[in-house]
């Protein structure tokens, strides 16, 4: 066989199914053996962006390896932007690229771009193979790579006549590494048991490492009060009564407030991210830390930590679950302050009862909560709808809840809820967007026509760029530059131009009903929300700020003049 | 970026192991520089398809941050920091022009 009918031997003894790809010049060898080989679903995207990103949606949502190709040149720099979303999220990804052939790198020639060295920030690492004797171990290594300790995407760069030279060897797939023992965690416990207020913070290393259940375990059994970052959301689960919800710029008043209190930070699964801790130096004053990770470049990165752990999160937690079960935190105090401060300090919205009223984001939100089936999956894209998303919908688990949390690409979640519905098709997947990032990739409505896929889109459309208007009107003396989209397409007839049914809402009393309509839809429907233009997210951070300096909308005149001042 | 913002620099010297494969020496320029350091001088020797490198790195962020990014990198075998030394800023503006 030749090195593209090798990629997809490989492919079939790895168990991947599905990929998504656009062909083109020097990958080409590979889609002509795609021709003979039924095992692997290609799914066909209208950019390679669009690939990348479904590629993405498809690993967070199944928890295993996504896997997008493109060919060389301008395939490979559209996927650059999935693939950095991808890397900055820690998403298990293989992307394979054509290059041109070995005898013309470095010539200039056609579709030639330096793809290894424009991608060696973005990858957690990257190939580019000689020959396709080199592939079998190539293959097998950057799958594993890619899945194991912290994820992340691995790219192999392939020049055409590596694709078409013939190769003897078969594909190598060596067993996973065994997990190595748990950590001596008596030092962690006793830190704990001596803490009068610790709290919980965990991220999206819980589902990275596949300990979703050890986690709910654990935080069901220890009681501690807890909070989640962007991606931690679900963690806790829905019904969880000890957690304060997402901590940070657009967290909670009560997720922020036990930060700030605590004595105790058990952070896990988790890199202290900026929009999550605000300014380092007012972040958890008050508190000792101990950071448990995958990852031993994150301990110490942005806060010390009094302890450290590194390594499988599974068994750190089932060893904690167990010592904690046999003595269990005597912090009750504490519980019943969290719980104070998650009555009052959580995330509210009242529900508009004006039927004739305008949509608000928050309530819109909380209706689609409420009425959206237990398995759905949400698909975000980036801004405003993003964040309320976040704060009002009551995830029950963390793979339900897709978002682009540290590149924050707008765009991502048309294509996310494609990679999604492949990966689980029967669940409910919507993409809820916003105007600005749906026409970002909205080139993907052809895709979700072509394979039928049910997905539902959301549409909240405030004729602006919301998140940027609204730091605009806080943080630049409310001086609107480049934000106005009131020129926006016709959404409805957009989506009917691509043959998905759609309808417009845009007062209250039309929400349910909306949202019914699209969620019973035996197909793709889209759900166009016409919601206020000057809605705002609160609560807010400014950029740069402490997280104790949160502004909502009852205190925000006074930090409008403040800034005013300054 | 201006990694040196006061009169003395500190300055680090580094040995580091790695695969001599594609793009093997951009792969560790690049996380030196995006983790805050110059590199002021750099010895890179091959054997047998593995590359030693000594490197001197100046900046004012932790020093454990760039070892553990570069004990990171999925070639690298081996990453050694030795006493890191002070050195005057003029001397290392000077050394900086050489990388």
């Amino acid at each position: 066989m030749n090195g593209a009918q090798h990629i997809l031997e490989a492919f079939h003894c790895h168990n991947i199914q599905t990929v998504f790809g656009y062909p083109g010049g020097c990958i080409m060898p590979l889609y002509d053996a795609l021709v003979d080989d039924a095992r692997v679903e290609h799914v066909l995207c209208r950019h390679e962006q669009g690939c990348a990103l479904a590629a993405d949606g498809y690993a967070r949502a199944s928890g295993r390896l996504g896997v997008c190709i493109a060919t060389s040149g301008p395939g490979a720099t559209n996927l650059i932007t999935g693939v950095a979303n991808a890397h900055r999220d820690s998403i298990p990804m293989l992307v394979i690229t054509g290059q041109v052939p070995s005898a013309l790198i470095g010539t200039d020639a056609f579709q030639e771009t330096d793809v290894l060295g424009m991608t060696l920030g973005i990858v957690k690492h990257s190939y580019l193979v000689e020959s396709a004797d080199e592939l079998p171990g190539i293959l097998d290594e950057a799958m594993k790579l890619a899945q194991s300790g912290r994820p992340g995407p691995v790219w192999i760069d392939i020049p055409k006549d590596v694709l078409l030279t013939e190769t003897t060897i078969a594909p190598i797939t060596t067993p996973a590494q065994p997990q190595t023992a748990c950590p001596d965690l008596t030092d962690v416990i006793a830190l704990l048991r001596a803490a009068c207020k610790p709290l919980l913070y965990s991220g999206g290393g819980i589902s990275l490492a596949h300990s979703e259940d050890s986690f709910r375990e654990f935080s069901e059994c220890s009681e501690l009060p807890a909070v989640v970052t962007l991606k931690g959301i679900g963690n806790p689960g829905k019904y969880s009564t000890h957690n304060l919800g997402m901590l940070g710029m657009h967290g909670s008043r009560a997720a922020n407030r036990a930060v700030d209190e605590c004595d105790l930070l058990l952070v896990i699964g988790a890199r202290l991210d900026d929009r999550a801790t605000g300014k380092l130096e007012g972040f958890a004053p008050n508190a000792r830390l101990i950071h448990i990770d995958a990852d031993a470049a994150e301990i110490n990165k942005l806060r010390n930590a009094e302890l450290a752990i590194c390594g499988d999160l599974n068994a750190i937690l089932g060893e904690l679950t167990q010592a904690l079960r046999e003595t269990p935190l005597a912090v009750n105090d504490w519980r019943k302050q969290c719980q104070t401060w998650r009555t009052t300090g959580g995330f509210q919205a009242a529900d508009n009862e004006e039927p004739l009223a305008p949509i608000t984001g928050p309530a819109f939100i909380r209706q689609l909560s409420r009425v959206a089936p237990d398995d759905t999956i949400i698909a975000c894209d980036v801004g405003q709808h993003q964040m309320w998303v976040a704060q009002h919908y009551q995830f029950d688990h963390p793979r339900h809840h897709l978002t682009s949390g540290g590149l924050g690409t707008m765009g991502f979640g048309l294509p996310a809820a494609i990679g999604a519905q492949f990966a689980d098709r029967q669940s409910t997947v919507l993409n809820v967007t916003g105007d600005g990032s749906f026409m970002m990739n909205a080139q993907e409505l052809a895709t979700i026509r072509r394979y039928n896929l049910p997905v539902k889109l959301i549409i909240m459309d405030n004729q602006c760029l919301g998140m940027v208007r609204q730091q605009q009107e806080l943080f630049y003396n409310n001086r609107e530059s480049q934000i106005n989209l009131d020129d926006n397409p016709d959404f409805v007839a957009m989506a009917r131009a691509f043959d998905i049914p759609a309808l417009k809402i845009e007062r209250t009393d039309q929400v349910r009903r909306g949202i019914e309509t699209i969620l019973a839809y035996n197909g793709p429907m889209l759900l166009h929300v016409a919601i206020a233009r000057e809605e705002n997210v609160w609560p807010i951070v400014k950029p740069g700020g402490s997280n104790k300096e949160m502004i909502d909308e009852t205190r925000r005149s006074a930090a409008d003049k403040k800034e005013r001042v300054a | 970026m201006i990694t040196n913002s006061s009169n003395i620099s500190p300055s680090y010297t580094i040995t580091c192991r790695m695969n001599h494969e594609a793009a093997a020496l951009e792969r560790l320029c690049q996380v030196v520089r995006i983790r805050g350091f110059r590199i002021a001088k750099m010895a890179v020797e091959t054997t047998d398809g593995v590359l030693d490198i000594a490197l001197t790195v100046q900046g004012a962020r932790p020093v454990a941050m760039l070892q553990s990014q570069l004990e990171k990198l999925h070639t690298v075998a081996e990453v050694i920091l030795t006493t890191p030394a002070l050195v005057p800023a003029a001397r290392a503006s000077a050394a900086s022009r050489t990388a």
